[in-house]
Protein backbone atom coordinates (compact mmCIF):
# COMPACT_ATOMS: atom_id res chain seq x y z
CA UNK A 1 0.00 0.00 0.00
CA UNK A 2 1.34 3.05 -0.52
CA UNK A 3 0.00 6.52 1.04
CA UNK A 4 1.58 9.53 2.39
CA UNK A 5 0.49 11.78 5.48
CA UNK A 6 0.68 15.15 4.90
CA UNK A 7 2.72 15.41 1.43
CA UNK A 8 2.29 19.69 1.73
CA UNK A 9 4.06 19.63 5.27
CA UNK A 10 1.10 21.80 6.47
CA UNK A 11 1.61 20.59 10.01
CA UNK A 12 5.89 21.10 10.15
CA UNK A 13 5.25 24.62 8.69
CA UNK A 14 2.11 25.64 10.89
CA UNK A 15 3.92 24.50 13.77
CA UNK A 16 7.23 26.15 12.96
CA UNK A 17 5.17 29.08 13.08
CA UNK A 18 3.48 28.32 16.00
CA UNK A 19 6.60 27.54 18.31
CA UNK A 20 10.62 28.00 18.79
CA UNK A 21 12.37 25.46 19.69
CA UNK A 22 15.69 26.60 18.72
CA UNK A 23 18.04 25.54 21.32
CA UNK A 24 14.85 24.15 24.05
CA UNK A 25 14.58 20.94 25.53
CA UNK A 26 11.39 19.70 24.29
CA UNK A 27 9.24 16.92 25.22
CA UNK A 28 6.78 15.29 22.60
CA UNK A 29 3.90 13.57 23.59
CA UNK A 30 2.42 11.01 21.22
CA UNK A 31 5.07 11.22 19.01
CA UNK A 32 4.72 7.61 17.02
CA UNK A 33 6.89 6.61 14.66
CA UNK A 34 8.72 10.14 15.13
CA UNK A 35 7.28 11.84 12.00
CA UNK A 36 6.28 15.10 12.96
CA UNK A 37 9.55 14.88 15.64
CA UNK A 38 11.99 15.10 12.37
CA UNK A 39 11.10 18.34 11.36
CA UNK A 40 11.92 19.87 14.29
CA UNK A 41 14.46 18.11 16.19
CA UNK A 42 17.69 19.36 14.56
CA UNK A 43 16.89 22.43 16.15
CA UNK A 44 16.28 21.64 19.56
CA UNK A 45 18.86 21.30 21.75
CA UNK A 46 17.02 18.17 23.25
CA UNK A 47 13.89 16.04 22.28
CA UNK A 48 12.27 13.25 24.30
CA UNK A 49 9.66 11.61 22.58
CA UNK A 50 7.01 9.78 24.57
CA UNK A 51 4.33 6.95 23.88
CA UNK A 52 2.32 3.52 24.53
CA UNK A 53 2.82 2.36 21.30
CA UNK A 54 5.74 0.31 21.11
CA UNK A 55 6.04 -0.18 17.98
CA UNK A 56 5.66 3.08 16.68
CA UNK A 57 8.44 3.58 18.96
CA UNK A 58 10.75 0.91 17.24
CA UNK A 59 10.10 2.36 14.02
CA UNK A 60 11.05 5.92 15.68
CA UNK A 61 14.11 4.44 16.84
CA UNK A 62 15.12 3.08 13.79
CA UNK A 63 14.35 5.38 11.14
CA UNK A 64 16.09 8.53 13.51
CA UNK A 65 18.44 10.81 10.96
CA UNK A 66 22.12 10.10 12.29
CA UNK A 67 22.34 13.83 12.74
CA UNK A 68 19.76 13.42 15.50
CA UNK A 69 21.08 10.73 17.21
CA UNK A 70 22.68 11.58 21.00
CA UNK A 71 19.92 14.52 21.21
CA UNK A 72 16.90 12.84 20.47
CA UNK A 73 15.36 9.94 22.54
CA UNK A 74 12.28 7.97 22.56
CA UNK A 75 11.19 6.50 25.44
CA UNK A 76 7.42 3.90 26.49
CA UNK A 77 6.00 6.20 28.79
CA UNK A 78 2.23 7.26 29.83
CA UNK A 79 1.45 11.03 29.54
CA UNK A 80 -0.29 10.59 33.22
CA UNK A 81 2.63 9.34 34.67
CA UNK A 82 5.63 11.62 33.44
CA UNK A 83 9.07 9.70 34.25
CA UNK A 84 10.77 13.72 34.30
CA UNK A 85 11.75 15.87 36.93
CA UNK A 86 10.23 18.97 37.49
CA UNK A 87 10.99 21.90 34.92
CA UNK A 88 12.73 19.03 32.85
CA UNK A 89 11.42 20.95 29.31
CA UNK A 90 11.18 24.15 27.96
CA UNK A 91 8.71 23.09 25.83
CA UNK A 92 6.11 20.58 25.17
CA UNK A 93 3.96 19.28 22.41
CA UNK A 94 1.05 16.87 22.34
CA UNK A 95 0.58 15.18 19.02
CA UNK A 96 -3.00 14.09 18.48
CA UNK A 97 -2.57 12.94 22.23
CA UNK A 98 -5.18 14.82 23.99
CA UNK B 1 -6.81 13.77 29.96
CA UNK B 2 -6.56 16.78 32.76
CA UNK B 3 -4.26 14.83 34.99
CA UNK B 4 -1.96 14.53 31.60
CA UNK B 5 -2.16 18.03 31.71
CA UNK B 6 -1.26 18.54 35.32
CA UNK B 7 1.75 16.54 34.28
CA UNK B 8 3.05 18.34 31.48
CA UNK B 9 2.49 21.42 33.52
CA UNK B 10 4.64 19.89 36.10
CA UNK B 11 7.49 18.65 34.42
CA UNK B 12 7.64 22.56 32.25
CA UNK B 13 9.99 25.42 32.93
CA UNK B 14 7.83 28.60 34.31
CA UNK B 15 7.02 30.45 31.33
CA UNK B 16 7.62 27.30 29.61
CA UNK B 17 5.46 26.31 26.20
CA UNK B 18 2.55 23.53 25.60
CA UNK B 19 1.60 23.05 22.14
CA UNK B 20 -1.78 20.96 21.65
CA UNK B 21 -1.92 19.26 17.90
CA UNK B 22 -5.00 17.57 16.67
CA UNK B 23 -7.21 16.69 14.01
CA UNK B 24 -10.61 18.78 14.89
CA UNK B 25 -13.92 16.43 14.56
CA UNK B 26 -15.64 18.01 11.68
CA UNK B 27 -16.14 17.69 7.89
CA UNK B 28 -13.70 15.23 6.07
CA UNK B 29 -14.11 15.40 2.19
CA UNK B 30 -12.57 12.49 0.28
CA UNK B 31 -11.35 13.99 -3.42
CA UNK B 32 -9.85 12.14 -6.25
CA UNK B 33 -6.17 14.70 -6.53
CA UNK B 34 -4.57 14.96 -9.61
CA UNK B 35 -2.46 17.72 -11.57
CA UNK B 36 -5.30 18.57 -13.92
CA UNK B 37 -7.12 19.39 -10.27
CA UNK B 38 -9.55 17.47 -7.75
CA UNK B 39 -13.10 16.10 -7.17
CA UNK B 40 -15.00 15.57 -4.16
CA UNK B 41 -16.36 12.02 -3.97
CA UNK B 42 -17.93 12.30 -0.28
CA UNK B 43 -16.70 12.28 3.43
CA UNK B 44 -16.00 10.13 5.62
CA UNK B 45 -18.37 9.95 8.83
CA UNK B 46 -17.08 10.84 12.53
CA UNK B 47 -17.76 7.79 14.83
CA UNK B 48 -18.87 8.43 18.74
CA UNK B 49 -15.65 7.81 19.82
CA UNK B 50 -13.87 10.76 17.48
CA UNK B 51 -16.86 13.15 18.72
CA UNK B 52 -16.39 12.42 22.13
CA UNK B 53 -12.84 12.26 22.20
CA UNK B 54 -12.71 15.57 20.42
CA UNK B 55 -15.46 16.83 22.96
CA UNK B 56 -12.98 15.42 25.83
CA UNK B 57 -10.11 17.45 25.18
CA UNK B 58 -11.87 20.72 24.40
CA UNK B 59 -13.28 19.94 28.21
CA UNK B 60 -9.68 19.52 29.56
CA UNK B 61 -7.92 22.41 27.59
CA UNK B 62 -11.07 24.77 28.72
CA UNK B 63 -10.76 23.37 32.56
CA UNK B 64 -6.80 23.65 32.79
CA UNK B 65 -7.45 27.41 31.25
CA UNK B 66 -9.88 28.25 33.82
CA UNK B 67 -7.84 26.72 36.78
CA UNK B 68 -5.17 29.43 35.72
CA UNK B 69 -2.27 27.35 35.12
CA UNK B 70 -1.64 28.11 31.74
CA UNK B 71 -2.56 30.84 28.83
CA UNK B 72 -3.54 30.35 25.50
CA UNK B 73 -1.53 32.35 23.36
CA UNK B 74 -2.50 31.43 19.54
CA UNK B 75 -4.81 29.57 17.90
CA UNK B 76 -5.34 28.77 14.45
CA UNK B 77 -6.63 25.68 11.96
CA UNK B 78 -5.40 24.42 9.12
CA UNK B 79 -5.43 21.09 6.63
CA UNK B 80 -3.54 18.28 6.37
CA UNK B 81 -4.04 15.75 3.72
CA UNK B 82 -3.85 12.08 4.11
CA UNK B 83 -3.19 10.02 0.05
CA UNK B 84 -3.46 6.98 -1.03
CA UNK B 85 -2.27 5.51 -4.67
CA UNK B 86 -5.98 3.22 -5.14
CA UNK B 87 -9.42 3.55 -3.85
CA UNK B 88 -8.84 -0.07 -2.03
CA UNK B 89 -5.41 1.27 -0.51
CA UNK B 90 -8.24 3.98 1.16
CA UNK B 91 -10.31 1.64 2.49
CA UNK B 92 -7.72 -0.86 3.61
CA UNK B 93 -6.69 1.97 5.68
CA UNK B 94 -9.38 2.93 7.07
CA UNK B 95 -10.07 -0.47 8.21
CA UNK B 96 -7.00 -0.74 10.07
CA UNK B 97 -6.52 2.44 11.19
CA UNK B 98 -9.24 4.15 12.25
CA UNK B 99 -12.06 1.84 12.18
CA UNK B 100 -12.92 3.36 15.78
CA UNK B 101 -12.97 6.84 14.75
CA UNK B 102 -14.23 7.24 11.37
CA UNK B 103 -16.66 5.32 8.99
CA UNK B 104 -16.25 5.28 5.49
CA UNK B 105 -19.90 3.89 3.44
CA UNK B 106 -19.97 1.85 0.67
CA UNK B 107 -22.26 4.42 -1.05
CA UNK B 108 -19.29 6.78 -0.72
CA UNK B 109 -16.49 4.37 -1.06
CA UNK B 110 -18.33 3.29 -4.86
CA UNK B 111 -17.92 7.22 -5.84
CA UNK B 112 -14.58 7.00 -4.90
CA UNK B 113 -13.64 4.10 -7.00
CA UNK B 114 -16.23 5.50 -9.87
CA UNK B 115 -13.78 8.56 -10.04
CA UNK B 116 -10.75 7.06 -9.89
CA UNK B 117 -11.36 4.86 -12.89
CA UNK B 118 -12.02 7.78 -14.69
CA UNK B 119 -9.49 9.95 -14.09
CA UNK B 120 -6.06 11.03 -14.87
CA UNK B 121 -3.47 8.31 -14.18
CA UNK B 122 -1.82 9.79 -11.53
CA UNK B 123 -5.27 10.29 -9.66
CA UNK B 124 -4.79 9.51 -5.87
CA UNK B 125 -7.26 9.08 -3.27
CA UNK B 126 -7.02 12.25 -0.52
CA UNK B 127 -8.50 12.96 2.29
CA UNK B 128 -8.78 16.37 3.85
CA UNK B 129 -8.37 16.52 7.86
CA UNK B 130 -9.16 19.87 9.43
CA UNK B 131 -6.34 20.14 12.42
CA UNK B 132 -5.78 22.89 15.37
CA UNK B 133 -3.07 24.11 16.56
CA UNK B 134 -3.13 25.82 20.54
CA UNK B 135 0.04 27.25 21.99
CA UNK B 136 -0.23 27.78 25.50
CA UNK B 137 1.90 29.32 28.26
CA UNK B 138 2.75 28.24 31.74
CA UNK B 139 2.05 30.78 34.05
Amino acid sequence: MSMQIDPERNEAKTLQKFADFAGRRVLEVGCGDGRLTWSYASAAQKTTGIDLNESDLRVARIECPSDLSGKTFFAHADSIHLPFANESFEAALLTSSL
Amino acid sequence: MVHALHEIHRALVDGGVLIDLRPLSDRRPVEIASARGSVEAGCLTDLPKALADDSAANNAMEQVNAEGIFSMEQTETFPVFYTWDTPNDFREYIADEWSNFLQLDEETFNRVRSIWASADGDARVRLRMKMLIVRWRKR
